[in-house]
C-alpha cells in the first residue's frame, strides 16, 4: 500500500510545510494522517532526526525507524533556507501553502526573512506555527532546550521516580512529542479560524507549558495548600499520616501495577476478589480472608504493620503468576484492578490491539520489505485514517514538487542541486 | 474586534475526569459554549480528588476538577432516570458536539449511543474516549488512572536499570490523549463545514499511547529489541541527566549533544583539569566513562543553586534547566510572561490559579479564562431556560422529579479517592 490512494480523508488536503525536527515531527504526522498534504522539508543531505533505532540495526539515514514513525504520510523535499535562492524557493512554496510548522531556535526564521511578518507579504492568510522550549518571547525565549530540559522546566520531572533515587524520566524522550502533538492542535485551531473568517495568524507553542500540563494534581497542591508534592512511583500515600501502599509489584515474568488500596469502591471489591483468587490457590491465610477492606483497610484506620503483612502476602502470590495470568484472569475475569507493565513485546501480542486490527503493514520497496507500524491514533467511522505512503526518502519528492508543481525546469533543479540549495 | 474562534459552537459534555474535559476545554477557552452535565448523585470522580482548600473536601472544592472545567457552564441531569434521559435528548438536539468517556456500553444502556443519536442528529460530531476502546475483549477493562499508562508501556521504560520500574506519576496517558482528540475534533468540524457530515471519533487511549511511542514498537517488530529503561541517560548525549544542587532535593538538568556544547560547558566550570582528560574528550569517550563523568559534575553542581547554574550554562548556549518543583512553577517568570496561570474568584475555593489548557497562544485569538470552574448545577437556570428554552413549568417539574437535581442527598458524605 505504498502508492498514493485517492483518499476519503477527514481533513481536506491543506498544504502544510513541515520544518520541525526531533519529536516535534509528530505534529505534522498527525495532520498528514488526518488527510493534510504535509511536505517535510529537510536540509540537503538529510535531517538530523534520522536517528536510531535503525532497520536491522544498520545506521543509515534511510533506515531510521524514528524517522519512519514520525514522517509516515508526508512527502519530502530538501531545501537550504540559509541561502537567498533557498529563501526564494521557500516563498514560492509558502504561496501555495495553508500552514507552516517550524521548530527552529527562536528568531531564526525571521533572521532569514521567512518569519510570520515576512511571509504574510507572500500569503496574507498563512497560518504559522512555531514550537520552542519556552515560547517565542519572554525571559527564557532564547534558552537552548531539549527533551530533558523541557521535562525539567514543566515541573513533571520532579514528581516522577522514587524517594531513594533522583527524579527519573521516561527513557524514551517525551517532551518534544507533547509539544509536537500540541502544535497539531494549535495549527488546526488556526485553520478553523481562517475557515470562518479568512484570517490567518501565528501559533506559539511552548514545550514547557505542555510538560506542566502533565503534572496531574501536584501544582494545585502547592497553589492551594503549599504542599510540595514529592515523588513516590512505586507507591502512593494514603490518608494524612504518610502511610504508603504499593502500586508496582514484581511477578513471575515482569512487573504489574496493582493499587493495594481499600476504604472505598472500586478498590474494596478489587481487594476482595484478589483474596478470593489467592484463597483458591491456597495462598490466603485466615486473617487475610477476614479482613474488612472497607472498614479495616481505610486510610484513617490503617497502620504500617498491617500494610506490610498484607503486602507480603500479595507479593508472594504475584510471584506465582505471569503478567498475562494476572491480566486475563485477574483483570478481565475477576475484575481486579490490575494490569501489566507491558513491554513492547507484550504490546505486539496484545489481544485487545489485535482484535481492533490496530497494527498496519506498510510497504517499503526500497528495503524490499514490509514494516509493521502502530495503527492510527484513533478511529473514525466515516473517514478512517489511511496509511497512504511510508516516510519520504531524502529529497524523494523534489522533482514532483519543484518541477511538476512549482514549474522549475530540470536544468534549474540540477543547478540548485549542484549548489546544494536543494 | 476579532471574533472568538469557536463563538456559537455548542458542546454538551457527558465526559468525566481528564481526557474528555480537557478536549472540550480547548474549545471553551476560545469561545465555545460548553455545558457539562453531572448530577448531585452521580458526579465526576475528580470532585472527590485532592487538593481541596485547607484539605477540607467538598464537591465544589477540588482544584483538580477545577482546572479542567473553567469556562464551562454546568447543569445537572440525572441520566439514571427516564426523564433525565429525555432532558439529555434536548441537549443532543441543541449541541454541535457531544463528548463522553463512560465505560463502553454505558451510553448505549441509556439509549444515548452514537447509533441512537444519529437517527435524530445525523450530522452530529460524537466524541468517545475510553481506556481500550469501544470494542474488543478488553473494552470492559476496569481501570483507574495510572493503570492504562502502565498497560500502554510507559511504566516498563521508566526508572533505573538496576531497580524495579518507576512509572510516571499519575494517569500519564491522559496528558497527551487530549492533544490528539482536540486536533481530530477540529478536523471533524472542518469536514462537516465542507460536507455537512458528522463523525464518530472513537479513541482508545491504549492505541493513542502505542502510536505516541511508535519507534519503540517498530523496533520490536523489525529488530526484536525490547525497549528498556536507563535512568535519565540518552545513547547520543553525554553529559545527560540531572545533578544535585545546593538545598534540599534540588536538581539541575544538563544535556550536552555536541563538542561545541561540551567546550562551552567546560568553560563555565572554569576548565578544571579533569575535563581535559582523554576519557572525556569525545561523546563516545564520555559515554564509556559516564558514571565518573556524572560524579565529577555532581561535585560541581552540589556547591551551587540550581537557578544560578541554569543561567550560567544558558548564557553559554548549553541546554540546562532547573528541575522545577510545583512551587517553582508559580514563580516562573516565563510562565508569568505567557499568562499561563490566571487567578479567578471561586464561590468555594477562594482565588485559585487556573492553568491554561491549550499550551499555545494564537496571535489574533488568544486563549482566555473568563469563568471559574462551575459548582454542581450552578447554571441550571441559564442552561435550561436560555439555552434549551424550556418553560418554567417544565423546569420545575424536572426539579420535582429530581431529574434536575439541586442538592446533595440528605446525610451525604463525600468519599475522597486521593
Amino acid at each position: 500500500m505504498n502508492n498514493v490512494k485517492t483518499n476519503n480523508s477527514l481533513l481536506r488536503p491543506y498544504r502544510i510545510l513541515d520544518l520541525t525536527e526531533g519529536g516535534y515531527m509528530i505534529g505534522g504526522r498527525m495532520l498528514a494522517d488526518l488527510g493534510a498534504d504535509v511536505i517535510k522539508i529537510e536540509p540537503p543531505g538529510g535531517s538530523q532526526s534520522r536517528i536510531a533505532p535503525f532497520y536491522k540495526d544498520i545506521p543509515d539515514a534511510e533506515k531510521s525507524l524514528f524517522w519512519y514513525a514520525y514522517n509516515l504520510n508526508k512527502r519530502g523535499i530538501t531545501l537550504d533556507i540559509n541561502t537567498a535562492d533557498g529563501q526564494d524557493m521557500f516563498r514560492k512554496l509558502a504561496k501555495k501553502a495553508d500552514a507552516i510548522i517550524e521548530s527552529f531556535d527562536v528568531g531564526y526564521m525571521s533572521s532569514v526573512g521567512l518569519g510570520y511578518d515576512d511571509l504574510i507579504k507572500t500569503k496574507a492568510d498563512i497560518v504559522f506555527t512555531s514550537i520552542s522550549p519556552f515560547g517565542q518571547s519572554g525571559p527564557k525565549a532564547h534558552y537552548k532546550g531539549c527533551d530533558l530540559t523541557g521535562w525539567a522546566s514543566g515541573g513533571y520531572f520532579y514528581i516522577c521516580g522514587n524517594p531513594d533515587r533522583p527524579p527519573v524520566w521516561i527513557s524514551f524522550p517525551q517532551a518534544k512529542l507533547h509539544a509536537g502533538a500540541e502544535a497539531a492542535s494549535g495549527t488546526m485551531m488556526a485553520l478553523w479560524h481562517r475557515l470562518k473568517t479568512g484570517e490567518g495568524q501565528s501559533v506559539d507553542v511552548s514545550m514547557q507549558e505542555c510538560v506542566t500540563t502533565n503534572s496531574f494534581n501536584a501544582p494545585e497542591m502547592w497553589d492551594l495548600n503549599k504542599v510540595e508534592f514529592k515523588r513516590l512511583a512505586k507507591g502512593i500515600n494514603i490518608g494524612t499520616q504518610g502511610l504508603r501502599v504499593s502500586v508496582v509489584w514484581q511477578c513471575k515474568d515482569g512487573y504489574i501495577i496493582f493499587v493495594a488500596q481499600g476504604g472505598v469502591q472500586p478498590f474494596v471489591n478489587s481487594m476482595k476478589s484478589l483474596v478470593e483468587w489467592m484463597a483458591g490457590d491456597g495462598m490466603a491465610d485466615e486473617w487475610l480472608k477476614q479482613m474488612d477492606w472497607a472498614k479495616d483497610y481505610n486510610a484513617s484506620k490503617l497502620t504500617k504493620t498491617v500494610v506490610d503483612r498484607v503486602e507480603e502476602a500479595f507479593a508472594k502470590f504475584f510471584m506465582t503468576k505471569t503478567k498475562n495470568d494476572l491480566y486475563e484472569e485477574g483483570a478481565l475475569n475477576r475484575r481486579i484492578l490490575i494490569g501489566p507493565l507491558s513491554t513492547t513485546q507484550d504490546l505486539s501480542h496484545d489481544r485487545q490491539l489485535q482484535s481492533r486490527n490496530f497494527w498496519e503493514k506498510v510497504e517499503h520497496p526500497e528495503l524490499n520489505d514490509t514494516v509493521t507500524y502502530p495503527g492510527p491514533f484513533l478511529k473514525l467511522n466515516n473517514n478512517p485514517m489511511q496509511y497512504r505512503r511510508r516516510a519520504p526518502l531524502i529529497g524523494e519528492h523534489n522533482v514532483e514538487i519543484y518541477e511538476t508543481e512549482l514549474g522549475l525546469s530540470r536544468t534549474e533543479l540540477s543547478k540548485l542541486k549542484e549548489a546544494r540549495i536543494i | 474586534m476579532t471574533k472568538k474562534v469557536f463563538e456559537g459552537l455548542k458542546v454538551v459534555e457527558f465526559a468525566w475526569v481528564a481526557v474528555g474535559p480537557q478536549t472540550s476545554k480547548y474549545l471553551a477557552d476560545h469561545g465555545a459554549t460548553v455545558v457539562r452535565l453531572e448530577s448531585h448523585t452521580h458526579f465526576d470522580l475528580f470532585r472527590g480528588t485532592s487538593p481541596f482548600p485547607q484539605n477540607i473536601p467538598g464537591v465544589n472544592r477540588s482544584m483538580f476538577y477545577g482546572k479542567y472545567n473553567s469556562n464551562k457552564y454546568h447543569a445537572t441531569c440525572n441520566l439514571n432516570l427516564p426523564q433525565g434521559r429525555e432532558l439529555a435528548w434536548k441537549f443532543i438536539e441543541w449541541a454541535d458536539v457531544i463528548t463522553e468517556s463512560f465505560r463502553p456500553g454505558t451510553m448505549k444502556r441509556w439509549g444515548l449511543d452514537y447509533d441512537s443519536v444519529i437517527k435524530v442528529r445525523p450530522d452530529i460530531i460524537y466524541v468517545s474516549t475510553s481506556m481500550q476502546g469501544q470494542t474488543g475483549p478488553f473494552s470492559q477493562y476496569a481501570g483507574v488512572g495510572s493503570m492504562i499508562s502502565a498497560v500502554a508501556g510507559f511504566g516498563e521504560i521508566s526508572g533505573y536499570p538496576d531497580q524495579m520500574p518507576a512509572p510516571p506519576y499519575g494517569a500519564y496517558s491522559d496528558y497527551f490523549c487530549q492533544r490528539f482528540l482536540s486536533t481530530t475534533l477540529m478536523a471533524a468540524m472542518d469536514h462537516k463545514q465542507l460536507t455537512g457530515k458528522g463523525q464518530w471519533i472513537e479513541q482508545s487511549q491504549l492505541e493513542t499511547s502505542v502510536y505516541f511511542n511508535a519507534p519503540l514498537s517498530i523496533d520490536y517488530e523489525v529488530n526484536g529489541h525490547i525497549a528498556g529503561r536507563d535512568g535519565n541517560r540518552l545513547p547520543y548525549a553525554a553529559p545527560h541527566g540531572i545533578y544535585p544542587c545546593e538545598g534540599s532535593d534540588c536538581w539541575i538538568a544538563i544535556a550536552v549533544f555536541n563538542d561545541d556544547q561540551w567546550q562551552a560547558f567546560c568553560s563555565v566550570l572554569g576548565n578544571p583539569d579533569w575535563t581535559r582528560q582523554e576519557k572525556f574528550s569525545s561523546l563516545l569517550q564520555r559515554k564509556n566513562n559516564e558514571d565518573e563523568l556524572d560524579s565529577l559534575i555532581g561535585q560541581w553542581t552540589n556547591t551551587k543553586r540550581s537557578k544560578d547554574i541554569e543561567v550560567l550554562l544558558q548564557d553559554q548556549g548549553v541546554p540546562a534547566s532547573v528541575v522545577e518543583k510545583s512551587s517553582d512553577l508559580y514563580q516562573d517568570p516565563q510562565l508569568a510572561h505567557r499568562k499561563f496561570y490566571v487567578k479567578m474568584n471561586h464561590a468555594e475555593m477562594g482565588t485559585p490559579n487556573y492553568p491554561q489548557q491549550a499550551d499555545f497562544i494564537l496571535s489574533k485569538t488568544p486563549r482566555e479564562t473568563i469563568m471559574p470552574s462551575p459548582c454542581l448545577g450552578e447554571h441550571n437556570e441559564y442552561v435550561y431556560k436560555e439555552l434549551l428554552k424550556l418553560s418554567d413549568d417544565e423546569i420545575s417539574d424536572r426539579m420535582a422529579d429530581e431529574s434536575i437535581t439541586t442538592e446533595l442527598p440528605a446525610g451525604f458524605k463525600l468519599t475522597t479517592n486521593m
